[in-house]
């Protein structure tokens, strides 16, 4: 008999409203562990709603939100100190030194990887003198990645990673993702609007639209599922039409 | 807007009531004029400062620009980005004060000016749009310029009032102020549109960097220490940084004081208060949670996912203030009898020390000078951390409506207490002070029930720490109220009085309720 671990991540029925705009309707999704989920939906769909109820940033106005088997409101060090987390703000702080935010990460996470840490920053040709402010957009995407991955975290959340960013700093993070995979166990949650990134490494694919999940399977079971007379379409395409058909039942009802 | 637009509706109100009932009005005694004339007049006025400097959405102790930075992009002059809000301002602030004066119920007897008031209101406008457009070196400078150069502006209309002088002298003196404003403003506004934001931070940083935690080379003991480290840099060297640069202007004085032992003492004085006075200041900074981020007042994700407990980041902003006191204090503790000793005023201090010294005893007069400086340096820390309840919170509305009460308060307290005094009520006053004092305590108490129970229930603080906490408050209520009885050990003040003050002085539930409100803004 096949002992089935409990998800890392386990959503059930959440519901957020913005004054009178429902962001998230009913969400429910359930990651488990070792997979690598893409979260996919047009600009506004929820997808950066959802990430911060699973990071505590939101508290679950109805439903609930369980990451590790733990609530990331009430629990906020047993749920954060095992999530590696980078977003497309990026707000590192401007006024650190690189060095210096490398030891500031470092003070809150035991598993800190020095070599690894190391490994990584020369890779991708980081000054360690250098302020935070006088780094390009490209080369802060890579500092919040390194300080993300250097403990090699449980979960890694991605949301919006490589947007508007040049493709050998989208290359990075996305070998950051492949890396992270590398490492049995470790599970991915990956936002984007760029689909074409979401295929390369996704094997589950949730999309979201107008705060409901929309789709959500593996990437080959809806690839399966929408090809149409040997023709395998793109994510982009299916996208579209989901999305599509979506937008029509909601203008129908 | 919504506040001043309330106060008039409730003003409105109130004037119809009281014009219904018949009841006549005497604008003769200050309070009434004050509360039917001066209180909206001021209030409108404030709230146009805040509208045409763009100060509502801006962050005054930050130091870049806070003139809209999506405005810099519009395809128009840097005369014209500067010169149309000034325009709008001055027309509304003269035209709110023609209609104030046209329409208002002036007492009679008075001869009310005609321009100058109108140009004051809008001189002190366009300076306060020049100066909070403009981008400075170092975080909370723009808060200290724009208040000492208003108060010159202000104080010198007072001088000239004062020797009555001729509406033309005042024309003399205000008018050159706008265009001189608009220069200022254009010059700014060129600065920001070019990203031009000079950069002291490093200067000053060696001032206050030896014999504090750095991570240099090391690792932090804890979480909580790196926190701190955080937090000491982005905010703790403001304080110290703005006492040692205002101290050496401070303590020069002494050698113009010469022999006159008032002089010796107000500077001091003056010295002794300058870290709670800055302190003031440096908390708007303190208070905010992000000064990086886009919406100044919320958490920024990389702070908000910090693996802390909520109690533990607001820990780490108190001992933050705990060093920036100490550091603060530490320079005015060496300086000042250096400073004392050079200018030769130290025997004049010495002499009065020996006065306290014979007078009191010399076991009172140690403690009481001992509890002077705690008190002092207590209150720098107060200052510093008082406000965290509400800036931790996130919400801009609350923030700005905080401001608005606490200037309200300033608006209200000075008549109220002119009136007190006037109509031979202070004795009145005095009686019900015990009274007063046990309402407050009763109040302070049942605030810090309420928290503690939402600290509990929302485990934001553990057991232990919330028992600790609260004995570490009864032990040091205690121990103030010995002292304090054993300092003013008289028949005419009764214990219970000053274990009520003990109580009302030792902070308590604006501390306890930072953790709220920062759990409030950091889990929305």
């Amino acid at each position: 008999m096949t002992q089935v671990s409990a998800p890392v991540i386990d959503v059930t029925k959440l519901t957020r409203r913005f004054d009178s705009r429902t962001a998230l309707d009913a969400v429910t999704l359930s990651i488990p562990r070792g997979a690598v989920y893409g979260l996919v939906g047009a600009n506004g769909a929820g997808k950066t709603t959802l990430i911060k109820h699973i990071l505590g940033l939101l508290r679950a106005q109805s439903g609930s939100v369980r990451v590790f088997g733990l609530d990331p409101v009430a629990d906020p060090v047993g749920v954060l100190s095992r999530i590696g987390y980078l977003s497309e703000e990026n707000d590192l702080p401007g006024w650190m030194r690189v060095d210096e935010l490398i030891r500031y990460s470092r003070a809150f996470h035991p598993a800190w990887d020095d070599e690894y840490a190391e490994e990584l920053g020369q890779s991708f040709a980081l000054e360690p003198g250098a302020k935070i402010k006088t780094l390009s957009k490209g080369q802060k995407a890579r500092v919040g990645i390194l300080i993300a991955l250097a403990y090699r975290p449980d979960l890694l959340v991605l949301d919006e990673p490589s947007s508007g960013l040049d493709p050998i700093v989208r290359r990075d993070i996305l070998g950051a993702i492949i890396r992270t995979i590398a490492h049995e166990g470790r599970t991915v949650l990956f936002s984007s609007h760029l689909l074409e990134e979401v295929e390369q490494v996704a094997d589950h694919v949730t999309m979201i639209n107008k705060g409901k999940i929309v789709l959500s399977a593996p990437l080959a079971e809806i690839r399966e599922a929408h090809t149409v007379g040997g023709r395998v379409p793109s994510l982009d395409e299916i996208f579209i039409a989901r999305v599509g058909m979506s937008a029509a039942a909601a203008s129908e009802s | 807007m919504i506040g001043v637009v309330a106060y008039l509706i409730v003003l409105a109100g109130i004037k119809l009531v009281v014009i219904a009932r018949g009841v006549p009005i005497y604008l003769g005694s200050p309070e009434s004029f004050a509360f039917v004339v001066m209180a909206p007049l001021v209030s409108t006025f404030t709230y146009f400062l805040a509208v045409f400097t763009f100060g509502l959405d801006g962050d005054l102790a930050a130091r870049q620009s806070m003139f809209p930075a999506r405005r810099f992009t519009l395809p128009v002059t840097t005369t014209a980005l500067a010169g149309w809000p000034m325009l709008y301002g001055s027309a509304a602030i003269i035209l709110l004060w023609l209609a104030t004066r046209t329409l208002a119920l002036w007492p009679s007897g008075i001869a009310v000016p005609s321009i100058w008031p109108a140009l004051l209101a809008a001189s002190l406008l366009a300076w306060t749009q020049a100066l909070t457009w403009m981008p400075y070196p170092l975080p909370g400078l723009r808060i200290i310029v724009t208040v000492l150069w208003l108060g010159t502006i202000d104080t010198t209309a007072l001088i000239a009032l004062h020797f009555n002088a001729r509406e033309s002298f005042m024309l003399g003196i205000l008018a050159p102020q706008i265009p001189l404003a608009y220069i200022v403003a254009r010059f700014a506004i060129a600065r920001a549109r070019c990203g031009e934001v000079p950069d002291w931070r490093g200067a000053f940083a060696s001032l206050t960097r030896t014999g504090l935690p750095a991570p240099e080379g090391g690792r932090f003991r804890s979480p909580a220490s790196a926190q701190a480290w955080f937090e000491w840099r982005r905010y703790g060297r403001s304080l110290p940084a703005w006492v040692a640069i205002l101290l050496p202007f401070e303590l020069v004085l002494l050698w113009a004081a010469g022999d006159s032992r008032s002089l010796v003492f107000t500077i001091l004085i003056a010295v002794l208060l300058t870290p709670p006075f800055i302190a003031m200041f440096a908390a708007a900074a303190v208070s905010t949670s992000s000064p990086d981020a886009g919406d100044s007042y919320g958490i920024t994700p990389f702070v908000a996912t910090r693996p802390l407990t909520t109690a533990e980041l607001v820990g780490a902003k108190l001992k933050m203030a705990i060093r920036s006191t100490v550091v603060a204090w530490l320079l005015i503790l060496i300086s000042i009898p250096i400073a004392l000793d050079l200018s030769g005023t130290l025997a004049l201090v010495l002499d009065r020390w020996h006065g306290v010294r014979l007078f009191m005893g010399m076991p009172r007069a140690v403690v009481l000078l001992l509890v002077a400086l705690a008190g002092c340096i207590a209150l720098t820390w107060t200052q510093l951390v008082q406000s965290l309840y509400i800036g931790l919170t996130g919400r801009a509305s609350l923030i700005k409506a905080s401001v608005f009460l606490v200037l309200g308060f300033f608006f209200v307290f000075g008549p109220f207490f002119e009136w007190i005094s006037d109509s031979g009520r202070l004795g009145e006053l005095w009686s019900a002070l015990p009274l007063i004092l046990a309402v407050l305590a009763a109040a302070k108490m049942t605030a810090a029930v309420w928290i503690g129970v939402r600290l509990y229930q929302k485990r934001l603080v553990s057991d232990r720490t919330l028992v600790t906490g609260a004995a570490v408050w009864c032990v040091t209520v205690f121990t103030l109220y010995g002292v304090l009885v054993w300092l003013l050990d008289t028949p005419h003040i009764p214990h219970y009085l000053l274990m009520l003050i003990a109580i009302l002085t030792i902070p308590l539930v604006r501390l306890s309720a930072a953790p709220v409100a920062l759990a409030w803004n950091r889990h929305r």
